[in-house]
């Protein structure tokens, strides 16, 4: 590889005025290579211009080093020019006199007629010819950028720094200069390493986007490679199909670090009272129907009840944001889907294993697959219709959302697809949406359909947008829905705190359940501070689901005999789903993993107390519409049978010893 | 901007457009003269008023002919404002001189004005008469001690503005230096001079008044010498109030002369 830039464990750390010293960057890495285009992104003041300026070697890092071409970087130089954010022009010069300042102090072994020319071509590319003789003053912000980067451009430097050069420009300006410059990139082959806050500017201009985490001791939270092929159109981009996850996973990674910010921002003792090891919890939910019990127990003051007197939901937009929440420890328990701690704990997220207890399960039901009306237009109204269509238009990309790959709206939708002989790889393809998002790409019709739980299948059938044909009752009746989960060792460091939250949450999930509380609910769910949106659109009817013509009705379960505890043999059957479409491997210690993730004995304890009849708990088989039995004693053996599955793996995962988190 | 058309609608409104600048300041002076004179027709002062400039002979003279020269001391008013003027010439050229050069030194060294900015700040709170005695027993002579008075009261403002000029030189600037690797010599002929420049001029403009104050300080001090001063102290000496009232009228008209060429200047040069 080529790299032209190597940024090696770089490190800054400015000295404060009043004593002390800022650590600003923490250990950097990066390789640029010939010719490509970067961005830096990160919140104001996570280190992305000191960055930029060590670069330049305007500053120079307190630790590591940085090559330009194989030497270090120890001073800055022409070879490396900047752009600078407020386009520093000499204002006493005019436009020709600045580009010709640089001319001649860089190029003094060129005759006075060659630098004319190299000075009247970089007006005329950035198309100033006529204000040439202006002083900077008369000219407009975008004009004056332009005259920064033509003299930046016209000493012809083999890296070129971009300090937010576009970030005091109206729109329309921002837009044609930030064309002209990837036009004048493209031509001239240039290196270039941009700063910037803008999203889409960082998309329409990068092959690689790099994300810093908030300072202080900022590092790289990840690297985006941008695979829209070149040359670009900025109205073109919007309509890669790349183009709007990119954006999203870095509107996720910024909000996420603004989240960390404001969580750090807050005091977080362990505040023990009531013989609890720490009542100040903070408990992530995403607004679906099935985070109903939370915001119950908020409500009617049942955690206050069971002695948690200072519970803080925070919702998240996507379940993504509620694992890297457990993965960081600014949650202390969360809603998630039942999938989620078995994959957690086996490593689906990427990471280490973080082992996931759960000890009760919140909701059943609730979910549904939902087509959308120009399928149904065409006849395509049930899941036979559907392979039909496929196969008929196979030669189009066809999407479904999902919104989590451990949540049971993909192990189901997978499996119903499966049985009915569509392969949920090879002829669709299963794209992970945010709930919310899903019904604006239904509108737009970049997926054919989705599988989600309420209320958004009720409500692509309110406003017209889609048709259910097929609720989950028909794929599996009492499937767990959403779950209770907490960390290992946060579970094992406050066990009475888990108790009472899950009998806060149990009382919660019994008040759910009654009929008569269906209004109040959805009243209480369309709150600003839940889901926000209209109550109608937010149902807890108690129909059965009575085929696809008739009016969509949810069915979610909270409370019942066998409902809220977790169930070895439910989650063994997310294992064996999760390994059949190779998000993870098969484990090979799963009685381990189950033995830890199913926090039975929390269950117990709580149920007991709270007064509910925990023996009467049967060990139930697992039924699903195909009727295919599941020998909970032989997962490999079901693995092996199932018709369609990945190759997959069998592997020990290896988890830590379990041990109380420690502050 | 003048209009090629001179019609009388447009000189009716460019007095619409100006009457105020011009009625008020009018009314301002008159009202102030006419207190003045009646305040010495009825004898509540000694002080002459603004009519016996042109009523006593002696001092009308000298208001109609500024130009004679007698010999010796005895010479109209211009000439001796001349004298001043060279006077304040010489010693504010080498107050711009040393003051530009040194407050460039302390701008660019941190150093240099830790160590001078005190002292600095200490001698230019003494005023220029307290001066005079020291440039005396300095230089032993008028003419040289007159001109150091002068160059001591005004360098100052000249130093300190320079120097804040020097050091408020944006980084913005001072990066486009480093970026193209300019040599000293060129980032101080392209970067630092003419982003100084109107820091510079403001100190030479708040100097030149200082400098004419001080002339007449040293020249009343110091008589003998030809010159405004040496004019008034003088009539003084001879109890001519109206010559005195007259001496006074031309150093505030010089004075206010000497800030509007400076900040003419100032436009024409610092933009």
């Amino acid at each position: 590889m080529t790299s032209l830039v190597s940024v090696q464990d770089v490190t800054k750390d400015f000295p404060l005025s009043g004593g002390g010293h800022y650590l600003a960057l923490r250990g950097i890495d990066l390789e640029i290579r010939k010719g490509e285009f970067i961005s830096l992104i990160g919140h104001s003041g996570c280190g992305k211009s000191t960055l930029l300026n060590m670069i330049a070697g305007l500053d120079l890092p307190t630790d590591g080093t940085v090559l330009l071409a194989g030497e270090t970087v120890r001073r800055p130089g022409p070879d490396k020019m900047v752009v600078f954010q407020n386009y520093s022009l000499l204002p006493w010069l005019t436009v020709r006199q600045n580009i010709a300042i640089a001319v001649d102090e860089v190029m003094p072994e060129l005759t006075t007629t060659e630098r004319h020319c190299v000075i009247e071509e970089h007006i005329a590319m950035v198309g100033l010819s006529h204000a040439a003789d202006k002083s900077p003053q008369q000219l407009s912000g975008g004009m004056r950028q332009r005259v920064a980067i033509a003299r930046a451009l016209a000493i012809r430097p083999k890296l070129l720094l971009l300090d937010e050069p576009f970030g005091a420009l109206d729109a329309l300006t921002r837009g044609n200069l930030q064309e002209k410059l990837m036009q004048i990139c493209n031509e001239h082959e240039l290196t270039a390493v941009m700063v910037t806050h803008d999203v889409d500017e960082a998309v329409l201009l990068s092959d690689r986007i790099v994300m810093l985490t908030n300072g202080p001791g900022s590092r790289i939270g990840g690297v985006l490679e941008v695979d829209i092929p070149r040359p670009r159109q900025r109205l073109q981009v919007v309509h890669h199909p790349s183009y709007y996850s990119l954006r999203s996973e870095i509107i996720y990674f910024l909000n996420r670090q603004k989240r960390v910010k404001q969580w750090q921002a807050k005091s977080h003792r362990v505040l023990p009272r009531h013989g609890l090891e720490k009542v100040n919890l903070d408990l992530g939910f995403l607004p679906l129907a099935a985070c109903a019990p939370l915001a119950v127990a908020e409500a009617r003051g049942l955690f206050r009840k069971h002695g948690l007197d200072e519970v803080q939901l925070v919702r998240e937009t996507s379940w993504r944001g509620v694992t890297d929440g457990l993965v960081d420890a600014t949650l202390d328990a969360a809603l998630m889907p039942s999938g989620m701690p078995t994959w957690m704990t086996a490593g689906g997220h990427g990471d280490a294993p973080l082992p996931i207890v759960t000890a009760l399960t919140l909701s059943r039901n609730g979910n549904g697959v939902t087509l959308a009306n120009r399928l149904a237009e065409q006849g395509v109204v049930s899941v036979e219709a559907y392979r039909d269509y496929l196969l008929q238009h196979n030669r189009e990309p066809h999407t479904l959302g999902i919104v989590h790959p451990a949540s049971m709206h993909n192990l189901l939708l997978r499996y119903w697809l499966a049985a009915h002989a569509i392969d949920p790889d090879r002829d669709v393809h299963l794209q992970t949406l945010p709930p919310a998002q899903m019904l604006a790409d239904l509108k737009d019709g970049s997926i054919d359909g989705y599988c989600v739980g309420e209320p958004w299948n009720r409500r692509a059938q309110v406003e017209g947008r889609g048709i259910p044909i097929v609720g989950d009752l028909e794929i599996w009746s009492g499937h767990p829905g959403k779950v209770l989960g907490v960390r290992e060792d946060w579970a094992l460091a406050y066990p009475n705190t888990h108790i009472a939250l899950v009998k806060a949450l149990l009382e919660a999930c019994a008040y759910c359940q009654e009929p008569s509380h269906a209004e109040e609910l959805s009243a209480l769910l369309s709150d600003r501070r839940y889901l926000g949106m209209r109550a109608d659109l937010i149902r807890f009817g108690e129909d059965a689901p009575s085929g696809r013509a008739e009016e969509w009705q949810p069915h979610h379960l909270f409370c019942g005999p066998g409902v809220n505890r977790p169930s070895r043999t439910e989650h063994l059957w997310i294992l064996t789903q999760l390994a059949r479409w190779a998000e993870i491997p098969f484990p090979r210690n799963y009685v381990e993993i189950l033995e830890r993730v199913c926090g039975v004995a929390v269950y117990s304890t709580a149920a007991r107390e709270q007064g509910l009849d925990d023996v009467s708990y049967q060990r139930q088989g697992i039924a699903l519409f195909d009727g295919r039995p599941f020998n909970s004693d032989d997962p490999i053996g079901y693995l092996n049978q199932v018709s369609l599955h990945r190759d997959f793996s069998v592997a020990e995962i290896s988890l830590s010893v379990p041990r109380p988190l420690s502050e | 901007m003048t209009n090629s058309k001179f019609q009388p609608s447009s000189l009716s409104q460019w007095w619409k457009a100006n009457r105020r600048s011009i009625i008020l300041p009018l009314l301002g002076i008159g009202g102030f003269l006419l207190f003045w004179q009646l305040s010495a027709s009825l004898g509540l002062t000694k002080l002459s008023g603004p009519l016996s400039l042109w009523t006593e002979e002696r001092t009308r003279d000298l208001l109609l002919y500024p130009f004679f020269d007698r010999g010796g001391l005895d010479k109209g008013l211009f000439l001796h404002t001349m004298s001043s003027l060279s006077r304040v010439a010489l010693g504010y050229s080498l107050a711009a001189i040393v003051g530009i050069g040194v407050g460039i030194a302390v701008g660019l060294s941190q150093n240099l004005n830790r160590a001078f900015d005190p002292l600095f700040q200490f001698l230019r709170m003494i005023a220029p008469l307290a001066w005079v005695p020291i440039a005396l027993v300095l230089f032993q002579q008028n003419q040289p001690a007159a001109i150091f008075v002068i160059f001591i009261t005004s360098i100052w403002p000249i130093l300190i503005n320079t120097a804040e000029g020097v050091r408020q030189i944006p980084q913005d600037y001072r990066n486009v230096a480093l970026v193209l690797q300019m040599s000293q010599r060129r980032f101080f002929t392209k970067i630092l001079i003419p982003s100084a420049l109107p820091y510079i001029f403001t100190g030479l403009r708040i100097s030149i008044g200082l400098a004419w104050l001080a002339i007449i300080a040293a020249e009343i001090v110091m008589p003998g010498t030809p010159g405004i001063g040496f004019f008034i102290w003088d009539a003084n000496q001879n109890g001519y109030v109206s010559d005195i009232v007259l001496g006074v009228i031309w150093i505030g008209a010089i004075g206010l002369l000497l800030d509007r060429l400076m900040a003419w200047l100032q436009t024409r040069i610092a933009r």
